[in-house]
């Protein structure tokens, strides 16, 4: 399970992705989970099982999903909720549900 | 309140959305990060340069001989003052990305049709003598720098609206199969090439005959000038700020769709400080706002200043829920970055909470300019401090080594608190109340 999140800079999703390997762990799920800034995407995406998007850059959603339309890879936004309060668990959820 | 909040979300965003995604504005902003990882390390040489301890310039000429500043600034050169050259391939590299064309040949022909257009000559005044006479066979580095950031810009966007548009209608030179794709594609790019180089030397020779002179004059008259006057004004940054915030306000990220449009704007202004800064570090440096005004000065936290409202939620909280989250937000809050806080607390879509992370960052951009412009702090130098450089650390440094711009910093943190304080009492207090409504009802539901 390849999932690649992505912010403006990849800063704060990167402080996401390190919640996320943990409940990864809790879970005994083997999964890379790696964070890229938007312009990065490309670039990383073909490596990638499942792209997820911070809610702040969410106005690139559409060319996104276009990306990922490409290649058979869902692409989502993470709730503001789960993404304010770093909550790796339930973003890790969200992402195997869309992988489904 | 909540006719505000829908009146950003059905006028305001749809707007900031098209903005942020289009192909043009997206290319500049994405190019122009590809000088900045070079931008940094051409400030380290300028800080080391230029340290602010007395005696140190003699102690350096004594180890390293007399012309040991310039040796050092070397690097400096080759960061800064070809900005526009990595700006003009970065920036037609990723719009051809975006239309599917190579975006390698895009970016050559981009340089090429830059240098097409900048003459090739400088003035230069020999030593005795007291006229300039002009010198050909040079690139002018004057222009490759950010003096020519824009006109780098524009060809950039001009030659890979052509390349792209040849590209696409197939006019190009096919070779035969069992032909290396890279020897291939090299043809492909062959006569949308010759097409660009044509328009640009034709546009070159036309403006030649007129009194411009230069594609670079017409450039810096009609457009940097108004834009740099506009960018550079205590008003137009109170505008920038404004729009941020609102955007962030709904969630979206502000400064990257704003700096999308003021970064080429901004990051000029910076260059010239840097210029003035480099020839004589005790001179008057021209801007006050750059770059680094608002990485540094404003967005201590984050967009919204919020280091200050994370401060008093560890040291004031007396909601759990406002306990934890300044917990989750103070170490990433130290290197400015505060989703944690816009998403967790939530600001975002908060009426409460929206007005002091407005309020907050108008009143520092007014505070901080003030105090640069009555010279009461020292403006910044243009080095190019990271703006994940936690606040007093970047004021020293990006003002060239002077105290009073980490002083600023710790006074605009203090005024943040200020105006956070009596709303995060307030949304304390409702937490708090929720918490306990909670913990009663969890306690009466218990059966006895």
């Amino acid at each position: 399970m390849n999932i690649l999140l992505c912010c403006n800079a990849g800063m704060s999703t990167s402080l996401l992705v390190q919640k996320m390997e943990q409940a990864a762990k809790d879970k005994g799920l083997n999964a890379r989970i790696w964070a890229v800034s938007a312009d990065e995407v490309k670039r990383h995406i073909d490596q990638a099982d499942v792209l997820l998007l911070g809610p702040q850059v969410r106005y690139k959603l559409s060319e996104m999903k276009k990306e990922g339309e490409a290649r058979g890879i869902p692409v989502d936004v993470i709730s503001t909720t789960d993404y304010g309060t770093l909550n790796g668990k339930n973003v890790l959820e969200f992402a195997l549900r869309l992988k489904k | 309140m909540t006719g505000f909040i829908s009146f950003l979300e059905n006028r305001v965003m749809p707007v900031a959305g098209r903005i942020a995604e289009q192909k043009h504005l997206q290319a500049i902003r994405d190019g122009i990060i590809l000088t900045m990882p070079l931008l940094i390390i051409g400030s380290l040489f300028l800080i080391i340069g230029f340290i602010p301890i007395p005696g140190y310039s003699d102690f350096m000429s004594g180890i390293f001989g007399d012309k040991w500043l310039t040796k050092l600034l070397y690097p400096v050169n080759a960061t800064f003052d070809i900005m526009a050259l990595i700006v003009g391939f970065g920036v037609a590299y990723r719009l051809a990305e975006k239309y599917k064309v190579d975006p390698l040949s895009a970016g050559a022909i981009s340089v090429a049709s830059f240098l097409l257009a900048t003459p090739y000559t400088t003035m230069f005044t020999p030593e005795g003598a007291s006229t300039a006479v002009e010198v050909g066979g040079v690139i002018p580095v004057a222009l490759m720098g950010s003096k020519g950031l824009f006109v780098a810009m524009i060809l950039a966007l001009l030659s890979t609206e052509i390349y792209r548009k040849i590209i696409q209608k197939k006019i190009v030179i096919t070779m035969p199969d069992g032909v290396p794709p890279a020897v291939a594609r090299s043809f492909v790019a062959l006569i949308p090439a010759a097409v660009v180089i044509l328009v640009v030397w034709l546009l070159r020779i036309l403006i030649e005959n007129t009194s411009f002179q230069s594609i670079h004059n017409i450039v810096s008259d009609l457009l940097v000038g108004p834009l740099n006057a506009l960018g550079s004004s205590m008003f137009g940054a109170i505008i920038a700020v404004l729009l941020v915030q609102l955007l962030w306000s709904l969630g979206l990220h502000g400064a990257a769709i704003v700096g999308g449009v003021m970064d080429p704007i901004w990051l000029s202004l910076m260059d010239q400080n840097r210029a003035v800064f480099q020839a004589d570090p005790t001179g008057e440096l021209p801007n006050v706002i750059t770059k680094q005004f608002f990485d540094l000065w404003i967005y201590a936290g984050g967009s919204g200043a919020t280091l200050a409202l994370v401060v008093l939620m560890i040291l004031r909280a007396r909601s759990e829920q406002m306990k934890n989250i300044g917990r989750l937000s103070i170490g990433p809050g130290l290197f400015n970055i505060n989703e944690p806080v816009t998403f967790g607390m939530p600001i975002v879509m908060n009426p409460l909470l929206i007005i002091p992370f407005i309020i907050a960052p108008i009143a520092l951009v007014i505070v901080s300019y003030l105090a640069m412009e009555l010279g009461w702090v020292a403006r910044p130098s243009g080095v190019a401090v990271p703006w994940t450089t936690p606040p007093i650390i970047s004021g020293y440094l990006a003002t060239g080594g002077k105290i009073s711009g980490s002083v600023l910093q710790l006074v605009n943190f203090v005024i943040s608190l200020l105006i956070y304080y009596p709303f995060f009492r307030l949304w304390d207090k409702q937490k708090l109340a929720e918490e306990r409504a909670e913990t009663k009802s969890a306690e009466t539901s218990v059966p006895l």
